[in-house]
């Protein structure tokens, strides 16, 4: 029943002949037939996709035809480990995963970080693809030389911790595991897929098309396997200049000790925290204790954690020890869950959080659609659209943390009012109605993430523009704040003007998103966490092509790379243009922040309006040398970028 | 060869993030290529409870590995006070490996020998991405 795949074993120098981080060998299995073939990617795709989240979408833009159900056979799972993932160069170990969205209908990619990406590309797996679906529960285990379609029955319906145990019992510690929990079988709309045990590819339902799948479960056991790069001395003295660059970025050390959700006071007191589903943005009261900064103190913190291959290290491991909710404990959590089950929540103690974060975590859900689902459902129950009877008998009110919690547990088993809340918010409101679609915060299916962007508009656009929907993991825009020396010398870099490191204008918001869009699809590609090139500066693309260059022997400018970013992005868009995207209709935000002044906002005019927002995309538009009125790519640009071949799908 | 102060490292287990950047480091510093196999540092990582326990030669005084060799293929160098394998002498029989109170010898499963850090001649890979961590130092002795 479960077959060995031959591997090409012991070739030492794939790729033809010459030693590489990026052989290009990828691995097609069909879960309908449980049968696979090896591919390899030629040289000049590299050279135009990079490898990651550009190989990946190219492969994405073949296999998946228009119209697909996300949950049918025809919608693929993609993982795409980067281009220098598996090598030293700081901060590498980061895989793209991605499919057909569930939540939208459109293009999902998802970054994880964690050891995934670093054992596939040690046991030989630049890329794996799996088609159809499996007859039964199944998992794929992965290891130089062996590959096999294993029997999953006894592990479905097992939380991610529980089923991570199993596999590691039985293919050793060293063994990486990425899998999917309850809420992935039960093909909730933002169903993650964990691995590393905390590590979420989280957004737009990727766990539930795993779960379609019926796949539980990849397992890489990465030891015997090894990695070379085509030019050692200049990728040894290149990797040394970008580690510099990141230990003396001044944002780094911060990162290191305090996490991502290190600022949450400081937000707040800036009055920039998402507070009560977007009402607010600020918490009143006391609410320290949700900044990553007390922790330690607290006693919460436990262990500083680490992707592979990351210098940075901006990950926690926390853990409750007395009280109510002693013996809770995880990964994280981030800014981002903080903002989604805390003060979007109105809750103000971290405990709580941390509990609604394990639970996540070991159900495999997505923090921030969670948080921002249940944030809905209780200005609902705020606004008496929803009662308590309606919410299975759940206080619902705002600040009620172990409500949250509750509500947490539900979603990830659909049980009682969390099978409603499992289908996303787009589709909850348009059950409930009567006006909720106006705090349901999303657009095209996919919840907005924790970023008040009424006084972000970089931000702004960037969500508005985002494939996948509106959140800031496609174009992280941190420098328009010019919080750090950094940032402002970036910003000056794009606009030719420090002044413009100010969020809440509208000029020059379009080239700094541009910039920033093409810079991070070339760190996703390139398995570089973004925080490397985006939020700490220590990457620019002058390193990046040099990395490149130096680890896969493919010649690569600064410039080139950037385009190759651009290339990625554009394709990206035509993947949803050909699925029916109306841009002049879907790159929007959400209601609430087009139409509501957000008051807690030190900013003179705290709403994107429509006016507005039309006026950054027609620059937008005109700066990627598409459409300006309808943003449909022209041709001419289309065949600039090396994207002719997509000209015949469009619409 | 350039003259060192003999050093040694020092291990902070509840420091290790378990991110394995020493261990990509170590193994192309020594072998030129990435491994978790090659390295001579290696990380026992139990990722639920997020326990991190580097293990990588420290030069112990007592150098238990040199006086269970059979072969005496184990000595310590006098320069950098790193123990040092001659090759052609082991015959690949793990007693080092068993020797080593602290786990600290790795051994190379395809050429059959142990793996013994040598300080990298006093800059050791491994430390320099450990930098915010701290969870391994490379301290200099003796004088």
């Amino acid at each position: 029943m479960c077959g060995s795949l031959s591997f090409p074993r012991g070739d030492p120098l794939p790729g033809g002949g010459r030693m590489t981080s990026y052989p290009g060998r990828w691995l097609v299995v069909d879960l309908s037939r449980g049968s696979w073939e090896w591919i390899t990617v030629p040289r000049e795709e590299i050279a135009l996709f990079l490898g990651g989240r550009g190989l990946g979408a190219l492969e994405l833009w073949r296999r998946v035809p228009k119209g697909a159900d996300p949950f049918g056979d025809e919608n693929v799972l993609i993982f795409a480990p980067g281009t220098l993932t598996g090598t030293d160069a700081p901060c590498s170990g980061r895989t793209t995963v991605l499919a057909k969205g569930p939540a939208t209908g459109y293009y999902l990619k998802v970054s994880v970080g964690g050891h995934l990406g670093i054992s596939l590309k040690l046991a030989g797996v630049d890329g794996l693809v799996f088609l159809g679906r499996a007859p039964r529960p199944q998992y794929l285990f992965l290891a130089p030389g062996v590959a096999r379609l294993e029997d999953a029955g006894d592990l479905w319906g097992r939380t991610v911790r529980e089923c991570t145990r199993v596999l590691k019992d039985r293919h050793g510690a060293e063994a990486e595991v990425a899998c999917i929990g309850p809420a992935g079988e039960k093909l909730v709309r933002f169903a993650s897929i964990m691995t590393s045990v905390y590590n979420a590819a989280a957004r737009g339902g990727i766990g539930a098309v795993m779960g379609a799948k019926n796949l539980k479960a990849v397992v890489v056991d990465p030891r015997g396997g090894r990695l070379g790069v085509a030019d050692p001395p200049t990728f040894r003295k290149l990797v040394r200049k970008a580690r510099e660059a990141l230990y003396n970025d001044s944002l780094a050390y911060d990162l290191h000790r305090f996490g991502t959700a290190r600022d949450v006071d400081l937000l707040n007191e800036l009055k920039l925290l998402p507070a009560y589903n977007f009402q607010r943005s600020h918490l009143p009261g006391e609410m320290r204790e949700l900044s990553g900064r007390s922790w330690p103190e607290l006693g919460y913190l436990k262990r500083i954690v680490g992707c592979g291959g990351c210098i940075y290290c901006c990950h926690r491991f926390t853990r409750v020890d007395e009280g109510p909710y002693a013996g809770v404990y995880s990964g994280g959590p981030e800014y981002e869950t903080v903002a989604a089950l805390g003060s979007g929540c109105g809750v103000t103690e971290i405990e709580p959080v941390l509990a609604a974060n394990e639970l996540c975590n070991d159900l495999g859900l997505d923090t921030i659609s969670t948080g921002i689902v249940i944030q809905w459902a209780m200005e609902c129950y705020q606004r008496g659209l929803l009662s308590r009877e309606d919410c299975d008998g759940l206080e619902l009110a705002f600040g009620n943390g172990d409500a949250v919690v509750e509500l947490v547990r539900k979603i990830g088993h659909r049980e009682g009012i969390g099978d409603l809340l499992a289908e996303g918010i787009a589709r909850a409101a348009e059950k409930v109605g009567r006006g909720s679609e106006r705090w349901a915060m999303q657009v095209r299916g996919l919840e907005h993430s924790g970023v008040e962007t009424r006084g972000a508009y970089s931000y702004a656009l960037a969500f508005a523009v985002n494939p996948r929907g509106p959140d800031h993991l496609h174009t992280e825009c941190l420098a328009e704040f010019g919080g750090t020396k950094e940032a402002v010398e970036v910003v000056e870099k794009i606009t030719g003007d420090r002044r413009y490191a100010v969020p809440d204008t509208v000029e020059k918001r379009a080239e700094i998103v541009r910039w920033h869009e093409d810079i991070y699809a070339v760190s996703d590609a390139l398995g570089l966490c973004a925080f490397s090139t985006t939020a700490a500066y220590g990457i620019d693309e002058e390193l990046a092509a040099g990395l490149f260059r130096a680890a896969t022997g493919i010649t690569m400018g600064p410039e080139e790379i950037m385009r190759a970013g651009r290339r990625i992005v554009t394709l990206e868009r035509c993947f949803n243009l050909r699925e029916g995207l109306d841009p002049r209709e879907e790159d929007r935000l959400p209601w609430r922040i087009m139409h509501e002044r957000q008051n807690d906002l030190l900013s003179s005019d705290p709403v994107i309006t429509p006016e507005k927002l039309r006026t950054m995309l027609r620059e937008y538009y005109r700066l990627h040398g598409w459409d300006e009125r309808s943003g449909v790519p022209l041709p001419e640009t289309l065949d600039m970028l090396g994207l002719s071949f997509v000209k015949e799908e469009l619409p | 060869m350039r003259w060192v102060m003999p050093g040694r490292l020092l291990v902070e287990e509840e420091r290790c993030t378990g991110c394995t950047s020493c261990v990509l480091a170590c193994s192309f510093a020594k072998e030129g290529f990435f491994s978790f196999s090659r390295s001579r540092i290696r990380i026992l990582r139990d990722q639920e409870f997020a326990d991190f326990r580097p293990r990588v030669c420290v030069q112990c005084a007592e150098a238990h590995c040199i006086s269970a060799c059979p072969v005496g293929a184990l000595s310590r160098d006098g320069a950098t006070g790193a123990i040092v394998l001659d090759e052609r002498a082991c015959i690949g029989c793990r007693k080092c490996v068993e020797a080593c109170p602290y786990g600290g010898v790795a051994f190379d499963e395809e050429r059959e020998k142990p793996l013994i850090c040598d300080l990298c001649g006093g800059e050791p890979a491994c430390v320099e991405v450990c930098r915010f961590p701290e969870a391994i130092r490379y301290q200099e002795v003796g004088g």
